[in-house]
């Protein structure tokens, strides 16, 4: 019984003010990281010279580098140049752009994928490469790359929990200081572990109505 | 159609195109005057489909000079290379409809992104142009939803919608069953019935001889001989010429 009033007076409370935070952490992340994903996987398909390089650089770099590193260099090493972020936005930077690195290749793929008679057929249609790209090639590339990016942002919602090694303390932070408070890991963890698994079972929902609403007459995936 | 204009509508010069080792061009020149129709036949590999991406710069040629009613097309200044294919017709064998768009939104897009137009303005237009090839009632249709026949057609409408000065047509009935082809082949007479300018490479020797102002024999990038459809298909001087008509007659019992 005991038990029980410690997990509703203290546990839950707690943990419903992380997961809003963590929330809080994932939306712009998520949205950050999708659109610099498209920017990114377009130039390393479309782009020439020096912004098809620095995209591949982008991407060797925040892929190549564990998301934790790259957290500390935000927090803990950019004030050492005079950059301070909060630890909010530390984690929102890093977050993006390790997202964005993932995201640019699941569009990359799906860029690859457009037949080249369409890109023929908007060139003789007297449409400039950015107009193509717009109307024409993104439109196809993102249905088909949805699925893939999906699983990026699902990725992210569980990544979001090394925002605590910053000091930004989210879900798993205030699981860490509960759990550190009473000795009671089992419990306190069991629960930050559903309350994750709800998040991702909402985002799988969400991300299964949109591939839903944006499904076309050939586009759809038809079971052999 | 009262010929207004002085000069040819397009005029091609000395275009050649090489890809690695193998030149696929090697020098061509044609021109066609307004409301003429040229053919283009020859064996598949000759560097027809290459020729005619070369006239709208799909492909780049190696050398060689595009006119448009006297204007040399400068291929280098996007701007100027997206206003003339705007003024250039192109059907491709394949159709190239954009899969992600339905028929009229196919027709729409041009005139909305490229020329601008309002989308009310565009949408009637459009709406217009799927009526002159017959597929009004199948606007709402996806590429996937249509047949070979019905796709190519839209993609005519398509190309009519920018309003353009010449057409390119690239094998245009080689990827359809037999029995669609009648129905292109039907749309592609109406227009050159309104007085269409254009240039079509084609298998399909006795439809296009009943159009044809001119036809052009080609085979490894170079023309070998061009004339009247009566003479090239029945009096060829060229023994290549004749050879390739004598086999490709009995198989072009075509509407």
């Amino acid at each position: 019984m005991e038990e029980l009033a410690y997990i509703q007076q203290e546990v839950l409370p707690s943990l419903f003010q992380g997961l809003w935070v963590s929330i809080l952490l994932i939306i712009p992340s998520a949205l950050f990281g999708l659109l610099l994903g498209v920017v990114v996987g377009a130039l390393r398909v479309f782009g020439r010279g020096p912004a098809a390089l620095l995209a591949s650089a982008y991407v060797t770099l925040f892929r190549g580098i564990p998301l934790v590193v790259q957290l500390f260099i935000w927090y803990f090493g950019l004030p050492y140049v005079g950059i301070y972020f909060s630890p909010f936005m530390a984690s929102v930077v890093g977050f993006s752009l390790c997202s964005g690195a993932y995201h640019s290749e699941y569009i990359r793929g799906a860029l690859l994928s457009i037949k080249k008679g369409q890109m023929l057929a908007a060139q003789a249609l007297g449409f400039s490469r950015l107009q193509m790209l717009r109307s024409i090639i993104l439109p196809q590339a993102l249905r088909r790359a949805l699925p893939g990016c999906g699983n990026e942002v699902i990725y992210l919602i569980k990544y979001s929990s090394l925002a605590y090694m910053v000091t930004c303390i989210e879900l798993t932070g205030r699981g860490k200081i509960l759990a550190s408070h009473s000795f009671k890991y089992i419990e306190v963890f069991l629960i930050v572990g559903v309350f994750y698994l709800v998040l991702v079972t909402l985002a799988g929902l969400l991300l299964q109505q949109l591939e839903n609403r944006l499904s076309l007459p050939g586009f759809e995936f038809h079971k052999a | 159609m009262p010929d207004t204009e002085q000069g040819p509508v397009l005029k091609i010069e000395n275009i050649r195109k090489r890809f690695g080792a193998k030149e696929i061009l090697k020098g061509l020149s044609l021109s066609v005057n307004k409301g003429e129709v040229k053919v283009i036949i020859g064996p598949s590999g000759g560097g027809k489909s290459t020729l005619l991406q070369c006239i709208n710069f799909l492909v780049v040629p190696d050398e060689g000079d595009v006119w448009l009613e006297g204007n040399r097309i400068n291929h280098a200044k996007k701007r100027e290379l997206n206003a003339y294919r705007q003024q250039v017709g192109m059907i491709f064998q394949d159709f190239n409809l954009f899969d992600h768009l339905n028929a009229l939104d196919n027709v729409l897009i041009g005139l909305v992104r490229v020329k601008k137009m309002k989308k009310d303005e565009a949408r009637e237009r459009a709406l217009s142009e799927l009526t002159r090839v017959g597929l009004a009632e199948h606007a709402a249709h996806y590429p996937a939803q249509l047949s070979g026949g019905q796709k190519q057609r839209v993609s005519i409408a398509r190309a009519l919608a920018m309003d353009p000065k010449v057409m390119l047509l690239d094998e245009p009935t080689s990827a359809l069953d037999p029995e669609l082809i009648g129905e292109v082949h039907a749309v592609i007479r109406d227009l050159v019935a309104n007085g269409m300018t254009m240039i079509m490479a084609t298998h399909q020797i006795g439809f296009a001889s009943a159009l044809a102002d001119e036809m052009i024999f080609m085979e490894d990038g170079v023309i070998i001989e061009r004339g009247a459809p009566d003479k090239i298909l029945l009096d060829a001087e060229c023994a290549r010429t004749k050879e390739f008509c004598a086999k490709i007659s009995p198989i072009a019992g075509d509407g």
